[in-house]
């Protein structure tokens, strides 16, 4: 038999990029930058909120971003993006007009369609509300579909919010119960203060109707999953992304293996029933 | 099944042969001790009888390192990279590395099909060869014997005075019909090949042996023998893990995108950008790669991932053993599993709260 | 800062010797194939090994050597002052090199046994990488630095990007280029601990791995010495190869 045709899919060349146009940037703090991303010839990327691709400089190289706009924009997609390293370091210098190499969609995103007539409570740490960001929007595109949604947002302080029209526009949405935290306050800062689980003990929540959405950096994980377990909060009902290094994005090279399972293909989002027994995982 | 007889003189006109049909590559001297899979030139220099090849033919189908695309940095664009996949004719395998290119296959032909390595396995013919297990091997401890034949078009198997040809497919026919050297197959009791080097238990009891080894010493004893310098990983037929890097050239106006071998045991190979660092002890590192061979993959084939080569073994400068890695694993597993379980009735009442 | 209607201008880059055998800078002159390529991108202004000019200020300097005598601390942070990007070039100036052997011993020690009666005339350190003295921005590691990582930290340099520093072994090169391994042929050889980047040049042409280009991050010495000792030699000759390249700081580790 032919070793071509024998399988379900078809063959794909993988590792060829879409070379997309910037269509729009956003400096949000000295670290973060906004990119709205244009595909050729008008084509969707057609992703589910919580998915991810692989962006591309020549030269350069190539790392896995989520995608932080909801799939209900249509024309062209939004990512933002940390400097950390090399590539992220040079795509802060891209300019609207400039040209980004993008392979994707990857990965398995938020099950929205599970979610629909639940209350959703997004916990976001730090720059974790950039893949909440699709689901916020999502779940706001499709309010009806939902019940109460509350986010928790909490970063290190007032100067590293991320989407700061947003989140005027979410405080001001009778429809969203929008809580904001910062570590350390400057002495304009009138909100919170505090790390994020300071939050949840005040939340009352209709706990089997609930669905928990988290990102932050690996250490808040197991904090907030503490604090949401002192609630009673039903383990099947909590969904997070995990971040770990990726080269292929389709489950070959072998880099963001956690035990057996693949982020890339198995995640980012997973369900905590599925990762709890994953020792490598959180 | 078609039976020929093939004489030891009669090989470099056989290779002869083969190479009317496509490029014939088959293990060729290499250094002072060492052989390797070479495009064959000279009939006379192709080496049947030997224990291992420095890699394996994986080499063939997931290059050290290939480049993926090309590019211009003047105009921001990149050309596609021709995948070359003459006929090429594999002579002088061994069943257990067949066996590996039949896993690779799954790896990459599974959830996502690469073409890459696809289409470098199209066109291909295998010829295994019979071997005498050295102190290394341990295939049949994962369930591959010498005379395997899964995956090849022919089989030679070793006598006395040359080779017994086994003629498994329509191209093996094809490929022997008019080759006129060959006689008629000898009558040869069949005997079993026997390995020294054995893995303890059989293989499909080692994913519970594992599920119960997560926070064995071993590792950790393991780990102070180990230099992390990932031999076992890259010489490994059924590893098949990449990095993706950029080229460019002097004239810093073109490049390629590249990817070449890596492997789990490497000290940065769960690291992301931020600086978090996913397996940074060493002795995670060794876990990962024996969950690899024998659990992971295992758990959702049924089948083990290591064939038994003995590569990582006899190219480990610590002398770090697989094998034995695996055995005290099992001997744990059963001291601490199998003893308490089938521990005396009194005891067990003992650990019940009345 | 320039602004952007200002003409492009190529980057100056300088070489600088140091405690050294300048076997670097002979090497660099070595690029032959490779030389009028990166000529195109910069402009050498300061070289002593190929040239007699001098400039005040660079945004490269190429460091070859160790630090070894009040002067040249001197002289290093001068050109550190004048010097946008630094970069340490070669084993004496990234690790301390093989001259840093000579910390091993009492620095008086050393210092009579060189100079003789004459030694009060010649002021001496024990020899130091350029990081223990000043800020290094990039490193270029060898002996003689190799020509493969030396293009490219180069061409990283004059794209404006970091270069990719290796942390993997030189075994992981060997490997991929397929050769037979040397212990399979009876030496011994620091490849399963020297940093790569060198594209296994001396294993790939049967010479052992002298370990030149320094040790791994968190490299395991105790399982190398092991590995030494275990292939035949004394525990002594073992950690006297460690050392060749690896004496400075080194000296207590193995006590």
């Amino acid at each position: 038999m032919n070793i071509l045709t024998k399988h379900e899919h078809t063959p794909l060349e993988l590792y060829y990029p879409e070379m997309a146009e910037i269509t729009a940037v956003n400096q949000f703090t000295e670290l973060e930058k906004w990119f709205e991303i244009k595909l050729p010839d008008g084509k969707e990327l057609g992703h589910q909120p919580g998915q991810f691709a692989l962006f591309s400089i020549f030269g350069i190289g190539e790392a896995a971003i989520s995608i932080c706009s909801a799939p209900t924009k249509k024309g062209a997609f939004d990512i933002c993006v940390r400097k950390v390293g090399m590539l992220t370091e040079k795509m802060h210098q891209l300019e609207v007009g400039q040209k980004i190499g993008v392979r994707g969609p990857f990965g398995t995103g938020f099950p929205v369609n599970d979610f629909k007539g639940k209350d959703i409570l997004i916990i976001g740490g730090g720059i974790g509300i950039v893949p909440l960001r699709s689901l916020i929007n999502h779940v706001i595109a499709y309010r009806e579909d939902f019940g109460r949604i509350i986010i928790l947002y909490g970063a290190k302080n007032p100067d590293e919010l991320l989407f700061p029209d947003e989140l005027e526009n979410w405080d001001n949405d009778p429809s969203i119960e929008y809580h904001v935290t910062v570590d350390q306050g400057t002495p304009e800062w009138q909100g919170n203060t505090g790390v994020i689980t300071t939050l949840i003990p005040g939340l009352d929540l209709d706990l089997d109707n609930t669905i928990a959405a988290i990102v932050g950096p690996p250490i808040m994980y197991k904090f907030v999953l503490m604090a949401l377990k002192s609630k009673r909060l039903p383990e099947d009902n909590i969904y997070m992304s995990l971040e770990r290094r990726m080269k292929c994005g389709v489950g070959k090279c072998g880099h963001c293996q956690i035990n057996d399972s693949y982020v890339c293909l198995d995640g980012p989002v997973y369900q905590f029933s599925d990762i709890k027994n994953l020792p490598e995982a959180i | 099944m078609n039976k020929h007889n093939l004489l030891l003189q009669n090989i470099p006109d056989f290779v002869a042969h083969l190479q009317t049909y496509g490029e014939v590559h088959a293990p060729c001297q290499k250094g002072e001790n060492s052989f390797s899979f070479e495009q064959v030139t000279d009939p006379s220099r192709v080496v049947l009888d030997y224990a291992r090849t420095l890699q394996s033919i994986r080499k063939y189908f997931l290059p050290p390192t290939e480049r993926l695309l090309n590019f211009s940095l003047t105009d921001n664009t990149f050309t596609k990279v021709a995948i070359e996949n003459n006929h090429r004719i594999f002579l002088g395998v061994h069943s257990y590395d067949m066996k590996a290119v039949l896993k690779l296959d799954f790896n990459f032909s599974h959830r996502t099909p690469e073409i890459n390595y696809l289409k470098r396995r199209e066109n291909c013919t295998f010829i295994g060869v019979s071997y005498e297990p050295d102190d290394y091997h341990f295939s049949r401890s994962v369930g591959i014997t010498v005379e395997n034949t899964e995956g090849f078009d022919l089989f030679l198997d070793r006598h006395e005075n040359g080779y017994t040809v086994q003629v498994l497919t329509e191209r093996g026919t094809e490929i022997t019909k008019d080759f006129t050297a060959l006689g008629e197959a000898l009558e040869i009791p069949e005997i079993s090949r026997q390995f020294k080097n054995k893995i303890k238990f059989n293989y499909n009891r080692l994913p519970e042996v594992m599920e119960q080894s997560w926070n064995s010493p071993v590792w950790e004893e393991v780990a102070q023998r180990c230099v992390g310098c990932g031999t076992c990983n890259l010489v490994c037929p059924t590893c098949y893990c990449f990095n993706m890097v950029d080229n460019v050239d002097l004239k810093l106006t073109d490049g390629s995108r590249d990817r070449h071998w890596d492997g789990c045991l490497l000290s940065s190979f769960a690291a992301v950008a931020g600086g978090e660092n996913f397996r940074e002890k060493l002795a995670s590192r060794q876990r990962h790669r024996i969950y690899r061979k024998f659990k992971y993959i295992t758990d959702k084939t049924g089948d083990p991932w290591c064939v038994g080569c003995g590569r990582c073994t006899a190219y480990c400068t610590a002398g770090i053993s697989i094998v034995e890695i695996v055995n005290r694993l099992s001997d744990e597993f059963e001291q601490t599993h199998l003893r308490k379980s089938s521990a005396p009735v009194g005891q067990k009442i003992q650990g019940v709260s009345l | 800062m320039s602004t952007q209607t200002a003409p492009k201008t190529k980057p100056q880059i300088a070489f600088f010797d140091f405690t050294s055998c300048e076997g670097c800078q002979l090497n660099k002159l070595n690029l032959e194939n490779h030389l009028l390529e990166i000529l195109e991108h910069v402009d050498i202004v300061e070289f002593r090994e190929a040239m007699d000019d001098k400039a005040d200020a660079y945004d490269i300097a190429f460091i070859e050597g160790s630090i070894s005598t009040p002067s040249c601390v001197e002289r290093i942070h001068d050109i550190r002052r004048r010097a946008k990007i630094l970069v340490a070039l070669g084993s004496c100036a990234v690790t301390g090199g093989i001259n840093a052997m000579k910390n091993l011993q009492p620095i008086e020690d050393v210092r009579e046994t060189v100079y003789g009666k004459d030694k009060y005339l010649f002021p001496t350190l024990p020899a130091m990488p350029v990081s223990a003295i000043v800020k290094v921005d990039y490193e270029i590691h060898g002996c003689p630095m190799s020509i493969p990582e030396f293009l490219v930290v180069f061409k990283a340099l004059v794209m404006g990007k970091q270069p990719i520093k290796p942390d993997s072994p030189v075994c992981v090169e060997c490997k991929l280029r397929e050769n037979e391994c040397l212990y399979d042929r009876g030496m011994v050889c620091l490849g399963p601990i020297t940093l790569s980047g060198c594209d296994a040049i001396c294993p790939s042409f049967g010479q052992f791995c002298t370990g030149c280009r320094g040790l791994v991050p968190d490299a395991n010495k105790n399982a190398m010495l092991d590995i030494l000792t275990d292939h035949g030699l004394s525990l002594q000759e073992a950690e006297k190869r460690l050392l060749l390249f690896n004496s400075y700081k080194q000296p207590d580790t193995f006590k």
